[in-house]
């Protein structure tokens, strides 16, 4: 009996599984379906610019293109995500991306992070739970400032942006006035940046300069939003099929919200989109 | 209504819950059991019959988790951020703990013969005295038994929780039982309320939000997150299977993120330990570098002194903890 009960669950497992992978693979074919189709309508409408405009996107994603390079659909581009951006109710200070996925594609955490900031987010973090990202910071600083001139065209003085990796360090490379800034995060800041705090604290206990009983959360809020420098993030998109956090911020996620996308390989402005559409429907009690 | 349902499941959720039991299961399911109000409003119930559903629908909750073998299940029952809410509900939602808590010291044979354990978190010392009594008594009547494990968090916010392990660490500090230097994840998660218990495999919460509301956000790093739109009265087996199907599919992933924690966390604490030495022989030597079969010695040599340290405190706190609740017992008694 035990046999077979063990053979129906290996079995109800892999249909659920078929079941997701379908659903993953038909979202992708919609998409580029319906990409076709509009194509297609505009196409028969005669209307060139749109049509040039379609092409981009298309080769932006696949980010090979001399059309690309051409300022004018970079510009109407910008100013569509923008308005985009405008049109939510609400949009996220603070947005993470975690990666719960064996293989990472830079470009796309690249247009991630561009999308994010055209749109109007101020602090996009990155995270994967290898602290492959962190290791490899400065590649993916390239590809994000390629993915800028690739999608935004070559005028990018609106959107320099500040790359920070750890808390500690000095910021890298163009530092120009302007907000956005990018973090990339392992899972060295999460818990172990709490128990830094901890020590920290108690180092001054031993130091007769607090008593324990002065240890407040607002105390130890302060202490490591310091070291972070960000606010809580708002929103989190978590790719990939593992439904954890896997060590994202533990302390700051108190009231983020997650939204679930099944990978980040080839992810459109759609999704992200999406998501963030998603964000700004949700309504917060606080306790209340 | 009781705290622990008779009964057995039928037929077929027998069949599925045996079906489900040939996988891995999760050992700590932790709930979330949002959407009371939204029911009652959804019923045309009044407020308070909502939260009476949702407590009915606990026990049977817990019911199902026995015979899933699930056997330690915890609660988000009452937030230090719901004291904001209007007075009315907060009394509502304080005596309707007051009433369940008094059931359960009733209820201590059946308790016992189910061998169930209630521990409730949470800075008790937010609540109304009488209140904080029955939940002591009921504490310390079934802390011995050990089949089933209910973990009730109560005035409980997750960063309340962290802070106040902080706190009892820098207690340890002021006392002379431990060093600064001894703080680290591990010390950390033993002083949280939750030391008793393995970290939850499975987070379930109802009603359609996707955020944990500062709830165990130290524990569930690594855990399964499953968010499931039903209202919390109305979930029902199915709901709790599928979120155990969830955590199936998870399973070998998440498995593998938690090895790699411990590595990490292993390694840490190993570099701590050497910094330590490092800076001890230093002072030792006045400055000239140590041999390193030397330096193999002081550690570990230091890494036992350290965990004897930490051993010591941690008696100390437990004990402190302990009488806390045994003293909040004898009071009634006096009274």
């Amino acid at each position: 009996m035990a046999l077979l009960y063990g053979l129906i669950w290996r079995l109800l497992l892999a249909l659920v599984r078929i079941k997701r992978a379908t659903v993953s693979w038909l979202r992708v074919r919609l998409r580029t379906w319906k990409g076709r189709f509009w194509q297609r309508t505009m196409a028969a409408l005669l209307l060139p610019v749109p049509v040039s405009e379609f092409k981009q996107k298309k080769a932006g994603a696949d980010q090979s293109s001399d059309g690309d390079r051409d300022g004018k659909g970079a510009g109407s581009r910008r100013s569509r995500w923008l308005s985009d951006g405008i049109s939510l109710e609400k949009l996220p200070v603070h947005i993470g991306l975690v990666v719960a996925e064996e293989e990472l594609s830079y470009t796309d955490i690249a247009n991630m992070v561009v999308w994010c900031m055209a749109v109007g987010v101020s602090y996009v973090s990155v995270y994967d739970h290898h602290g492959i990202f962190q290791k490899n910071n400065s590649w993916l600083q390239e590809e994000i400032v390629r993915q800028q001139h690739n999608l935004l065209g070559g005028d990018d003085s609106t959107f320099n942006m500040e790359l920070l990796k750890n808390g500690t360090d000095k910021p890298q490379h163009f530092v120009v006035s302007c907000r956005p800034v990018v973090k990339v995060l392992s899972p060295e800041d999460g818990k172990h940046s709490i128990v830094q705090a901890a020590r920290k604290l108690c180092h001054s206990v031993e130091k007769k300069e607090w008593s324990s009983k002065d240890i407040s959360v607002s105390m130890l809020d302060v202490l490591l939003r310091e070291s972070k420098n960000i606010p809580d993030p708002e929103l989190v998109v978590k790719f990939g099929p593992v439904n954890s956090t896997l060590g994202f911020l533990p302390w700051h996620i108190r009231l983020t919200e997650f939204v679930s996308l099944p990978s980040h390989k080839n992810v459109s402005y759609e999704d992200l989109f999406g998501s963030l559409q998603r964000y700004s429907a949700c309504h917060q009690r606080l306790g209340q | 209504m009781s705290w622990i349902r008779e009964g057995e499941l039928n037929l077929l959720e027998k069949i599925s819950a045996n079906i489900l039991m040939s996988g891995p299961m999760p050992k700590h399911v932790a709930f979330i059991m949002d959407g009371n109000r939204r029911f009652a409003r959804k019923k045309k119930l009044e407020r308070h019959d909502g939260h009476m559903q949702g407590f009915n629908k606990l026990a049977e909750t817990l019911r199902w988790c026995k015979h899933l073998n699930i056997p330690e299940v915890t609660v988000y029952a009452f937030s230090i951020e719901n004291f904001k809410r209007s007075k009315e509900e907060v009394d509502g939602l304080l005596d309707l703990a007051r009433q369940k808590f008094e059931r359960l010291l009733e209820e201590q044979e059946n308790l016992e013969k189910h061998g169930v354990c209630i521990r409730v978190l949470g800075d008790l010392n937010m609540l109304p005295l009488d209140l904080q009594q029955v939940i002591a008594k009921a504490v310390v009547m079934t802390k011995n038994h050990n089949k089933c494990f209910l973990n009730v968090c109560f005035a409980y916010t997750s960063r309340y929780e962290i802070t106040n392990a902080v706190r009892e660490m820098a207690w340890g500090v002021e006392q002379g039982l431990i060093k600064a230097s001894d703080v680290s994840e591990a010390l950390l998660s033993e002083c949280l309320y939750s030391n008793n218990s393995p970290n939850p495999d499975l987070l379930i919460r109802t009603s359609g939000e996707v955020r944990l509301s500062d709830f165990l956000l130290w524990q569930t790093s690594h855990s399964c997150l499953v968010f499931q739109s039903v209202l919390w009265p109305e979930y029902s087996f199915w709901n709790l299977c599928e979120a155990i199907v969830q955590y199936q599919l998870n399973h070998k992933s998440i498995q593998k993120a938690r090895e790699l924690h411990r590595e990490e966390q292993a390694l840490q604490q190993l570099e701590a330990d050497c910094a330590c030495i490092a800076e001890h022989l230093q002072h030792q030597g006045n400055g000239k570098p140590a041999d390193a079969q030397r330096r193999q010695e002081a550690l570990q040599h230091y890494t036992v002194t350290r965990e004897e340290r930490v051993q010591d405190f941690l008696q100390a706190l437990k004990h402190k903890r302990d009488t806390f609740f045994t003293n909040l017992c004898s009071e009634t008694v006096l009274t």
